[in-house]
């Protein structure tokens, strides 16, 4: 399987490679683009963007140098009608710095490259929410030939949407997106922190009623108390156990590395590491982690040594840091009585 | 704890747009239908695979809508391979010409596909929208403008048959916004949702912990149950009324939102408002 990386300089490029990076994607928002729209709205992130083209053509040349390819994220929750002219513009520009393929989250897009885009591979984003092989089929036909699997999918219901798609490839999350909803299913923005920041991370209380007007009982009220304490415990694992490290700098989850083995067996042909915006020190670390289990996947238990890689297996053994949980067995789920604290707090990554 | 609510606070638009009424519970048809003058039950979840309903309840509900004469469209949500074949086993149920709520590509394609006496129509899950119930002000919506409009995405909707799109009304909406070129359009009132999750918070009530919040986990219905409204302390002051029914967060329209769904309509650019029957905040709808 190949390793899908972030980029969000071109001086990413050569050490992510050097550690074992495939594959690039970077997003960019050009003066151009900010000057027309006044937003940043190229794509789904507004931090770790390329701001020029010539950072760009940085990025595919030294990509390039080392047998890498690179694709560019256009992958904003939906675009409109004043966007279209720009976008194509945009990937036609591209193609013509040597770019390889184009991640397109938004249906129309994807449809309007196909018919009059560049001769560039065309990746259906998991912002299209592929999750059955009707949708895949769609997609291959619209012209895609790699559809980025979202999140929220089990590894037995990707198994069988590669096996009934044989002509196109497949890609994966393997590390480090957080998101709590599904991305293609959401229609908020991500704030400023003074206004909340992304909706998943804002502070909402809950006050839970009945549908059927009867007072909550004390054991019920007990009970979806206690469900959201675990649900409170889960956001903490799902934003990398309070956006942690371990001390040797690698990255807590979200985490699928144990299920890699069982991505390769159902025909995967990349697996992805999320985090454009995070610094190259976290982007390294999760490359060397991502190859150091494609190498043992070759050399025996590939799911042990995953589970070790980090040498916490409490956090491993919650299940909660996990995109692919289905991976343990139920018995070995164990979550700790308490919120385990992690050696390194980074709030940076 | 109380949800502090009754019945929506806005007027629902009347004049020259045709009613449904929303339905997820299927226990619920008949007394929402007796609640509501509704010309059209749109009947099922556009969020949750696992509330698809079975094939004896949608017979039945089948039944009670031809006994009353109203229309019949069915809503399904995004699914995985195993609810494109549970989609099988309703499908074929349905009478010619009822109508099908597409919230998945895939499924559009399917009915494009294999069920073309069926009418598709686009659920406000493809029909995508900045519907942030925190935004500030209008700026921050002018920012992302709508996407459902575009050229290539309505020239997609119909190659595949779709003749009919579902919207939410956005924050800050402007009867504008409802305006299609080529499809009838239908408006969600007097909620509109914001996102949603596969992993479900009151899903997991029951499930040991090591399986809450998982990818496809069970549950046991919870959200038929319980609904939760949400605020944010901090900042959430001039937030719309917003909950969370199971995995998805709704908001309620304001006032101006009301007001440009009812211009809208009289303009004759919305011509359904799909009103929320069961899935909502109203803690009576169900009686």
């Amino acid at each position: 399987m190949k390793i899908v990386a972030p980029v969000s300089r071109p001086e990413d490029v050569a050490p992510l490679a050097e550690a074992g990076a495939d594959e690039f994607y970077c997003g960019i928002v050009p003066r151009d683009w900010t000057e027309r729209f006044r937003s940043s709205g190229v794509n789904r992130r507004i931090f770790g963007n390329l701001s020029t083209y010539e950072e760009l053509a940085a990025v595919a040349d030294q990509a390039h140098a080392r047998g890498c390819t690179v694709s560019l994220v256009l992958n904003a929750q939906h675009y409109a009608e004043e966007h279209m002219a720009a976008l194509l513009e945009l990937s036609e520009r591209f193609a013509g710095l040597g770019g390889d393929a184009l991640i397109v989250g938004d249906v129309g897009l994807l449809a309007l490259l196909a018919d009059e885009g560049p001769r560039l591979r065309l990746h259906a984003s998991s912002l299209l929410s592929c999750r059955n092989s009707e949708a895949a089929s769609l997609y291959a036909a619209l012209g895609v030939r790699r559809v980025v699997f979202p999140r929220d999918v089990t590894l037995a219901e990707m198994a069988d949407v590669i096996a009934a798609n044989p002509g196109i490839e497949f890609e994966a999350f393997v590390l480090n997106d957080g998101c709590v909803f599904e991305e293609g299913t959401c229609h908020t923005i991500h704030l400023p922190g003074r206004l909340g920041g992304p909706i998943c991370l804002d502070r909402y209380a809950s006050a839970y009623a009945r549908s059927d007007d009867r007072a909550l009982s004390e054991d019920e009220a007990a009970a979806l108390a206690a469900n959201d304490a675990r649900y409170e415990e889960w956001l903490w694992y799902r934003f990398s156990c309070g956006f942690s490290t371990t001390e040797s700098g690698h990255p807590f989850g979200p985490c699928g590395l144990c299920a890699m083995p069982a991505m390769a067996e159902a025909g995967m042909t990349a697996v992805k590491i999320a985090g454009r915006e995070g610094p190259l020190p976290r982007k390294l670390k999760s490359v060397e982690m991502v190859r150091s289990v494609r190498d043992a996947m070759a050399d025996g238990d590939a799911v042990e040594f995953a589970r070790g890689i980090r040498n916490r297996p409490d956090l491993c053994d919650s299940g909660y840091m996990c995109y692919y949980r289905e991976v343990l067995s139920p018995g070995t789920v164990a979550l700790p009585a308490d919120r385990p604290d992690c050696p390194t707090t980074v709030r940076s990554i | 704890m109380s949800l502090g609510m009754t019945l929506p606070a806005e007027p629902l638009p009347q004049p020259r747009a045709g009613v449904a009424v929303s339905v997820v519970d299927a226990r619920r048809v008949e007394p929402l239908l007796n609640r509501h003058a509704a010309s059209r039950l749109h009947f099922g979840s556009e969020f949750c695979e696992t509330l698809l309903p079975s094939p004896v309840q949608l017979r039945s509900v089948i039944a009670g809508a031809g006994r009353r004469g109203v229309g019949l469209t069915l809503a399904t949500p995004m699914v995985s391979d195993a609810g494109l074949r549970r989609l099988r086993q309703l499908l074929p149920l349905l009478p010619a010409g009822a109508e099908v709520v597409g919230n998945d590509w895939g499924t559009l394609a399917l009915l494009h596909r294999e069920y073309p006496h069926l009418h598709a129509v686009a659920g406000r899950l493809l029909c995508k929208m900045v519907k942030d119930p925190r935004l500030p002000s209008a700026e921050w919506a002018r920012l992302y403008p709508h996407g459902v409009h575009s050229t290539p995405f309505r020239g997609l909707l119909a190659r595949l048959g779709v003749r009919r799109i579902e919207l939410d009304a956005p924050p800050f909406a402007d009867a504008a916004d409802f305006r299609s070129p080529d499809f009838a359009v239908s408006v969600h009132a007097p909620y509109g949702y914001s996102v949603k999750g596969r992993a479900c918070r009151i899903g997991s009530l029951n499930q040991p912990d090591g399986e809450k919040f998982m990818t496809g986990h069970r549950c046991r219905r919870e959200c038929l149950t319980y609904a939760a409204t949400l605020s944010r302390p901090e900042h959430g002051a001039a937030d719309l009324a917003t909950f969370q029914r199971g995995n998805t967060v709704f908001y309620r329209h304001s006032p101006a939102m009301a007001e440009a769904v009812q211009a809208a309509v009289s303009q004759g650019w919305i011509d359904r408002i799909i009103v929320s029957g069961d899935w909502n905040e109203d803690r009576r709808a169900g009686q």
